[in-house]
C-alpha cells in the first residue's frame, strides 16, 4: 500500500532528523492525519496527504521552527466514524496536538470530542461549515473558503462576467448534505441579484447521471453549477457537454483537478472552470523548495509527478497554515505546544498567503474560516489558469448561515 | 414527448450495461447455486486490469483479451482456494465467502493499483447521436451493443456439449456427480466466465465514469435486474436489465425535479421489494417446488 509505504517513510524521516543537534529541542510537535484513504474520499486523499507530509519534511529539513520539528501520524479510517474515533484515540496517546481527518462524516463525529480533548481539529474544504464560528466551536478551523463561500465566489464571477440578471443558473449535485449545501446560499443571491435556479440533484455516487443532464439541457441555462466529488465530478462535465453546454459556461466547486480533465478528455475539459482554494502547479515558491529539499533528494512522501497538482497543493497549504499557527504559539506561548496553545496560534494568523500559494487568510477567534477568499480558474487545455483575482464575495450571506448553523448546534441540533 | 424518448432510449441502453454486470451473477448462481455479491468488486476488478495494461503501453484490445485471461483465472482460482472447501457447509456460509471476498478486493485493488480515478478511454467520443430532439449517448450505444452480443453467446453456450453439462449440475449437483460430470470443473468455469463478463463491464463502465472504487456499486443495480429478471434466466438479465434502466431512468426524470430528490435508488429498492413479493422467483426464473 502506498500510502503505507510513504507513511512509514516520512516516521522514519522525522525520526531521523530529530536526532543530533535537535535532539537538544523538545519532542516533535505531533499532527494527526487520519484520513479515508480506502473508501469515499480516494480521489484525493492520496495526493492531499503526500502534500501535507511533504511540506512538513520540508520544515524539518529547513531546521523546524526554531528547531522544533514536526511529525506525521498518518492512518487510514476508511471514512467509517468508528475508525476515525479509534485512530483519534491512538494518535491522541501519542501526543498529537492537531488533527485533520478530510472526512466530513468523521470530522463531525469528532468535533465535540476534540473540543472537549482542547486539541486543534482542521477542516480544510470539508466537514462543518458553520464551524467557522470560533465562538461556539473553538478548536475547529475550516480555514479555507467553506462550500457556501465558494458558490458565492462562483456567483460574483458569473455578475462580473455578463451579470445576472434574468439569467437562468443550473445547480447539478450530487443528492447528498455536500451536494445541498450551496443552496441556501444560492437561493438568498438568486433573490438578491434577480436570478433564477433551478436545483437538479443526481443519485450518488454520480455514474450514471443522463437522465439528469436531459433535464438540464431543456432547461436552456446560462450557466451550470457543479457540485459533487470523485468520478461524478467527471462524468458531470462529460454528460454537460454531451447535451450542448458550452463547456464554458460550467463552474464547478473545488473538487475538480487535472485527473477529471483526464478522465474527461484534456482537449474536450477546455473552457471547464472551478473555484479555487490554492494555486495549483509547481511554480509556487514552496513548492519549488519542496522540489529542491525534498523530493529531489529522494525524501517525498510519493509520486513525483503528483506534486504540483491542485489536490497535493491544497494538502500543503493545510500544513503551511498549521505550521505558521504553530510558529507563531511558540512565539507568543512558548514550548511545549499543546491543543489550546496551537489554537491560540491559529487566532493570530493574519494575511498569511503561504509565499503567494493561497489567498491571504486572517482567522480571529470570531471567523475561523479565515475570510472565505478563493478565485476562479480555467481549465486551458493542459492546466488551469486562474481568470479572477483572489478575493471573497457577499461574506455577509455566509456569515448569517454560519452563524443560523452554529445557533442550530448550540441548540442541540 | 421527445423528453419522455429520450430518457426511455438512454435507459434502455444503461439497462443493457446494468445487464453486463449482472450476467456474472446469474452464471454463477446458474451452476453453483450461490448469489455471489463479489460481482460488484469483478466488475472493478476487470476494469482494473484493463487500465493496467493499457497504462503498460499496450492496445485496448489487448488489454482487454488479457484483462479476460487474468479475471477467468482468478475465478478459477477461487473456485479451487475458496469454494471447493466449503462443500457441505451451509448456502449462507458461502454468501458471506463472497461478501469477505468483496470487502478484500474492494480494499486491496485499489490500496495495490491506486484509489484515485484512473482514465479509460474506449475510443468513442462525446457527441451524441441525435435523433430528432433526442440525444442518445453514444457510449452507450456502444455499451448496449457489445451486452446484446455477450449475452447472446452466453445463451449460445448453454446450448454447446460443454454448456449442457454445466445446465445438467445446475440442476442437480448429486445427480451430476452420479453420472460422471465434475461439478467443480463447471462452478470453476461459471465463475471465469463471470470474470470474463466483469471485463466487458468494468471497461464499458470504466470507460464512462473513469476507474475507480466506486465501480464495486454497480452490484446494487445488478441484483435489482437479476431478481427482478430471475437468479438463474440468461433471458431474464436482457428484460431485467432493460426494466430496471428504463424505470430508473423515466421515473426519476419526471420526479426528482418535483420532490427534489433523487428517486431512482427508491426506484431500484422499490423493484428488488415488489418482485420479492409477488414473484419471488422473478420473471423468468425457474420455480423449484419441493415435496414436504
Amino acid at each position: 500500500m502506498n500510502w503505507l509505504r510513504r507513511t512509514t517513510r516520512v516516521m522514519a524521516l522525522a525520526a531521523g532528523l530529530g536526532t543530533g543537534a535537535a535532539m537538544a529541542q523538545d519532542a516533535p510537535i505531533k499532527f494527526g492525519l487520519l484520513q479515508d484513504f480506502t473508501a469515499v474520499y480516494t480521489f484525493v486523499s492520496g495526493e492531499y496527504n503526500q502534500g501535507q507530509q511533504d511540506y512538513l519534511a520540508l520544515v524539518n529539513a529547513e531546521g523546524g521552527i526554531d528547531g522544533h520539528k514536526f511529525e506525521a501520524i498518518v492512518r487510514d479510517t476508511g471514512n467509517q466514524p468508528q475508525r476515525g474515533i479509534e485512530a483519534y484515540n491512538r494518535a491522541r496517546e501519542e501526543g498529537a496536538i492537531l488533527f485533520d481527518f478530510l472526512s466530513t462524516p468523521v470530522s463531525r463525529a469528532l468535533v465535540d470530542q476534540a473540543m472537549k480533548d482542547k486539541v486543534v481539529l482542521i477542516t480544510a474544504l470539508h466537514g462543518r461549515g458553520d464551524a467557522s464560528d470560533g465562538t461556539v466551536f473553538p478548536y475547529v478551523f475550516p480555514m479555507m473558503a467553506t462550500y457556501w463561500s465558494q458558490a458565492t465566489v462562483l456567483i460574483k464571477y458569473l455578475e462580473d462576467n455578463g451579470g445576472l440578471e434574468g439569467k437562468k443558473i443550473a445547480l447539478v449535485h450530487i443528492d447528498s448534505p455536500f451536494g445541498k449545501e450551496p443552496l441556501p446560499v444560492l437561493e438568498d443571491l438568486a433573490g438578491q441579484k434577480g436570478f433564477e435556479l433551478k436545483a437538479f440533484p443526481y443519485p450518488s455516487p454520480g455514474n450514471e447521471q443522463s437522465a439528469t443532464w436531459s433535464e438540464v439541457r431543456r432547461y436552456k441555462p446560462d450557466a451550470v453549477l457543479i457540485w459533487g466529488a470523485g468520478g461524478g465530478q467527471s462524468v458531470s462535465v462529460r454528460e454537460g457537454i454531451r447535451n450542448g453546454i458550452d463547456p464554458e459556461n460550467i463552474l464547478s466547486v473545488v473538487w475538480l483537478a487535472g485527473t477529471d480533465a483526464k478522465n474527461v478528455g484534456a482537449d474536450v475539459m477546455t473552457g471547464v472552470k472551478r473555484f479555487e482554494a490554492v494555486s495549483s502547479g509547481t511554480d509556487p515558491a514552496i513548492i519549488q523548495r519542496i522540489l529542491e529539499k525534498v523530493v529531489e533528494p529522494g525524501n517525498g512522501a510519493g509520486d513525483k509527478a503528483n506534486v504540483g497538482s491542485s489536490y497535493y497543493n491544497i494538502g500543503v497549504a493545510t500544513m503551511a497554515v498549521a505550521v505558521e499557527a504553530a510558529r507563531l504559539a511558540l512565539e507568543s506561548e512558548g514550548a511545549p505546544l499543546d491543543g489550546t496553545k496551537l489554537k491560540a496560534g491559529f487566532e493570530q494568523i493574519k494575511d498569511f498567503d503561504a509565499e503567494g500559494l493561497m489567498p491571504e487568510i486572517t482567522i480571529t477567534p470570531e471567523d475561523h474560516q479565515g475570510g472565505g477568499a478563493g478565485r476562479v480558474s480555467r481549465w486551458n487545455g493542459e492546466a488551469w489558469e486562474p481568470v479572477s483575482d483572489w478575493g471573497a464575495a457577499y461574506q455577509d450571506i455566509v456569515r448569517k448561515e454560519i452563524e443560523d448553523g452554529a445557533k442550530a448546534y448550540e441548540g442541540g441540533n | 414527448m421527445w423528453y419522455f424518448l429520450e430518457l426511455l432510449a438512454n435507459g434502455a441502453l444503461v439497462g443493457l450495461m446494468y445487464s453486463l454486470a449482472a450476467l456474472g451473477f446469474v452464471l454463477i448462481y446458474k451452476s453453483a447455486g450461490v448469489p455471489n455479491l463479489a460481482q460488484g468488486t469483478l466488475v472493478m476488478a476487470g476494469a482494473y486490469a484493463v487500465w493496467f495494461f493499457i497504462s503498460l503501453g499496450l492496445p485496448l484490445w489487448i488489454a482487454v483479451l488479457i484483462g479476460c485471461v487474468v479475471l477467468f483465472v482468478f475465478g478459477l482460482l477461487v473456485e479451487r482456494l475458496l469454494l471447493r472447501h466449503m462443500v457441505g457447509q451451509p448456502v449462507i456460509m458461502v454468501v458471506m465467502l463472497t461478501l469477505g471476498l468483496e470487502i478484500l478486493l474492494r480494499g486491496l485493488v485499489p490500496g495495490v493499483l491506486g484509489a484515485a480515478p484512473k482514465p479509460l478511454s474506449i475510443g468513442v467520443g462525446l457527441s451524441p447521436v441525435i435523433i430528432g430532439d433526442v440525444f442518445l449517448n453514444r457510449a452507450y450505444l456502444w455499451g448496449g451493443v457489445l451486452a446484446l452480443v455477450l449475452i447472446g453467446l452466453s445463451l449460445a453456450f448453454f446450448r454447446t456439449r460443454l454448456g449442457t453439462k454445466m445446465r445438467a449440475v445446475s440442476d442437480d449437483h448429486v445427480a451430476s456427480w452420479a453420472v460422471g460430470l465434475s461439478v467443480e470443473r463447471a462452478i470453476g468455469l461459471s465463475w471465469g466466465i463471470a470474470g470474463i463478463a466483469a471485463v466487458g463491464a468494468g471497461t464499458l463502465w470504466g470507460s464512462v465514469q473513469g476507474v475507480d472504487w466506486t465501480l464495486s456499486g454497480l452490484l446494487f443495480p445488478a441484483i435489482a435486474v437479476v431478481i427482478l429478471g430471475g437468479l438463474d434466466s440468461i433471458p431474464g438479465v436482457l428484460v431485467g436489465g432493460l426494466l430496471v434502466g428504463i424505470l430508473g431512468s423515466v421515473i426519476p426524470g419526471y420526479l426528482d425535479s418535483m420532490v427534489g430528490g433523487s428517486t431512482r435508488e427508491v426506484v431500484t429498492s422499490l423493484i428488488i421489494l415488489l418482485t420479492i413479493l409477488v414473484r419471488p422467483y422473478g420473471i423468468f426464473g425457474r420455480e423449484d417446488i419441493e415435496r414436504i
